[in-house]
């Protein structure tokens, strides 16, 4: 009787500390640098810019969630806000500002095309949306003859209208919100887990895995899509042509970190939530030191690592094939 | 009964399979890509244009010769390139140092990173894809640091010699590269490495059943992969000597489209180093190609990229894998 008692009242802390030890993390590195850089680190000028940075980290990694969830892979994201941009440069000057709604349909579009040659044709994600993103780099530069153009006339997306909250963080908490509202409410989200979690089984539990996959990756550009409308902005407002594997790598730290794994079936944007934010915290603290750019790139590559061996050593991965 | 007479012919008849059937449609591709640059661009095979190609695939073959390693085990090396980079830099950094003896240390550096990515691999359960892109960013990440993004020129003559003699009118690197090549085929089809590595791509449990140390052989070939990129760089630095192994990830692209042109299936087991030979010729002369034609490296990915996409469809094995699961 007293054990079950003591079960059925576990440490608040404890649990939190077990189920999300990113919280852990998060709090142990806020302090580190708090006291770190005791003046710069809380600073409103600090807080607003790791805010920037944990938006442009969330926008970027809660599309590919989706499909991480399913124990896949999409690095088109980067793509998406690329080649986006450039056809922004091209459509505003003929539509005006309705053509900002071209980053959702392409984003929808390519994510569709990722989902059917992946599902149909079974390429390996991995390899499939790296090429995919390189072809989108290299069109992007096409398009725009190799030159950064500016869009201008979507200033208001980012004008500031609550001081020292970056405006795109607001709509961020909106997109947030749809993703987590689809993981947790509705049935496409159960069957994304299901799938994530044991294929076969799901198969013959009798979803449409290949269906799923496809809405997966759709929703991954879709969220891709509607993320870049803001970060198009957010990020300075002109066609991105310079291309670093970085960028790609970031946002999917974020969704490891936050809880993600490369396994699929656990985790979910609301984890990602945490990691994004996290690693925004980490981002600022190694720029706030006096380190060279080279050397935060090392150690972004060892958390990169760091993060992923902590993931796969889930429960769940031992025994399963690894690729 | 007839099983057990017929093995060695019919193991036999397996390799020579291996090497010949899956080679038609590259062949065939190599031959419509020479004519089409042939028509476009008329100095496409004059003997100057032959050495550009010659010099564009050599090294090239040897970093695809180690990829075609782990993706024949169904693993994937993204650091192939970061490697090759790091490899070079090391050789002319410390050339001063260590005259010649600095080749060994590189291959052994880049040796010892191959393993680590085995170890990530193996030991760790970490899926090789985001363990080898890990450990791209931290040797890009080392390689900037000791180079202080400087470019660095190669002034050893005896280091460059081993690349720019000319024997019989072609340079010596491609010598160099096609024995490697050699060694890697027979490595791969003749020997229990080679047969190994092709029973853990086809099935993982399936050779661990059958008493295959599947760890340590994906350590060894991850350290194979890591070595041949090291010697890769070694190379490219003799070749050029100087100027930056282009950085970041687009790079890996003509990599792993050459590996897949070939007709080494990333679902792994089928493929080789003999069939990368072709895939080589056929990404790194379109490459060449489109360079002489002036088109830039915005344009090159773009094809390169499609013909990545496109092989892999067409290298995989639809019917046999209807059923199996691709993430």
């Amino acid at each position: 009787m007293s054990t079950a008692s003591r079960e059925r009242k576990p440490n608040f802390f404890y649990n939190i500390a077990k189920n999300y030890p990113v919280v852990v993390i998060f709090i142990v590195l806020v302090i580190l640098f708090s006291i770190l850089y005791h003046e710069r680190f809380l600073s409103p000028a600090n807080l607003t810019a790791t805010l920037r940075q944990f938006v442009t980290l969330i926008l970027f990694s809660i599309g590919p969630t989706f499909v991480m969830l399913l124990g896949s892979m999409d690095q088109s994201f980067i793509g998406i806000w690329m080649l986006g941009s450039a056809l922004l440069w091209i459509l505003t000057p003929i539509l005006g500002p309705i053509s900002l709604l071209v980053f959702p349909l392409f984003g929808i579009a390519s994510g569709l095309l990722i989902g059917l040659i992946h599902v149909k044709l079974r390429v390996p994600s991995f390899i499939l949306t790296l090429s995919v993103l390189i072809v989108y780099w290299g069109l992007t530069v096409i398009i725009v003859q190799g030159n950064p153009r500016i869009v201008p006339g979507y200033e208001f997306l980012t004008a500031d209208f609550i001081p020292f909250i970056p405006t795109p963080f607001l709509y961020s908490i909106v997109i947030i919100l749809l993703a987590v509202f689809i993981v947790k409410r509705t049935k496409l989200g159960t069957y994304f887990y299901a799938i994530g979690s044991n294929e076969e089984g799901a198969r013959l539990a009798g979803i449409d895995v290949g269906k799923y996959k496809i809405v997966a990756f759709t929703l991954s550009g879709f969220f891709s899509g509607i993320g870049s409308i803001v970060l198009f902005q957010h990020l300075g407002g002109t066609v991105p042509v310079s291309f670093s594997m970085n960028n790609v790598v970031r946002p999917l730290i974020a969704i490891i970190l936050g809880g993600t794994p490369l396994s699929g079936g656990r985790g979910g944007p609301q984890r990602t939530i945490l990691g994004a934010l996290t690693f925004s915290v980490i981002y600022r603290g190694l720029y706030l030191s006096a380190l060279d750019a080279e050397v935060i790139d090392l150690i972004v590559g060892l958390i990169l690592i760091v993060s992923i061996v902590i993931s796969s050593r889930g429960g769940e991965l031992r025994g399963v094939e690894i690729a | 009964m007839i099983n057990n007479n017929n093995t060695k012919g019919s193991m036999n008849k397996m390799f020579s399979e291996r090497i010949f059937t899956s080679t038609r449609i590259p062949l065939l591709v190599v031959v419509v890509v020479i004519c089409i640059f042939q028509m476009v661009n008329p100095t496409f095979l004059s003997y100057q244009g032959i050495v550009t190609l010659v010099y564009a695939m050599s090294y090239f073959l040897i970093v695809a010769c180690g990829l075609t390693f782990v993706v024949m085990m169904g693993s994937f090396d993204f650091s192939g390139i970061s490697i090759m980079k790091l490899s070079a830099l090391i050789c002319v950094l410390y050339i001063e140092n260590f005259g010649l003896w600095v080749i060994p240390i590189a291959l052994l550096v880049c040796a010892a990173i191959g393993f680590i990515n085995g170890i990530l691999v193996a030991k760790l359960s970490v899926p090789s894809f985001m363990a080898t892109l890990g450990i791209s960013i931290v040797v890009d990440g080392i390689a900037l640091l000791t180079s202080k993004g400087f470019l660095h020129l190669m002034n050893d003559e005896g280091f460059r010699s081993i690349s720019t003699t000319f024997i019989a009118g072609i340079p010596s690197v491609f010598y160099w590269s096609i024995a490697i090549w050699l060694l890697c085929t027979g490595l791969a089809v003749l020997t229990p490495f080679g047969r190994r590595t092709y029973a853990i791509g086809a099935n993982s449990r399936a050779a661990a059943l059958s008493g295959i140390n599947i760890d340590r052989q994906r350590i060894l070939v991850f350290t194979l992969s890591g070595t041949l990129a090291g010697a890769a760089g070694v190379f490219y630095m003799s070749q050029l000597g100087g100027g930056s192994v282009e950085i970041g990830g687009q790079m890996m692209i003509p990599l792993f489209a050459s590996v897949v042109a070939g007709g080494t299936s990333l679902r792994g087991g089928s493929g080789g180093p003999q069939n990368t030979l072709l895939g080589v010729i056929i990404i790194t002369w379109i490459q060449s190609g489109l360079r002489m034609l002036g088109t830039g490296l915005d344009t090159q990915m773009v094809v390169l990229g499609i013909i990545a996409i496109a092989m892999s469809i067409a290298t995989t094995d639809r019917n046999k894998l209807m059923r199996s699961i691709v993430k």
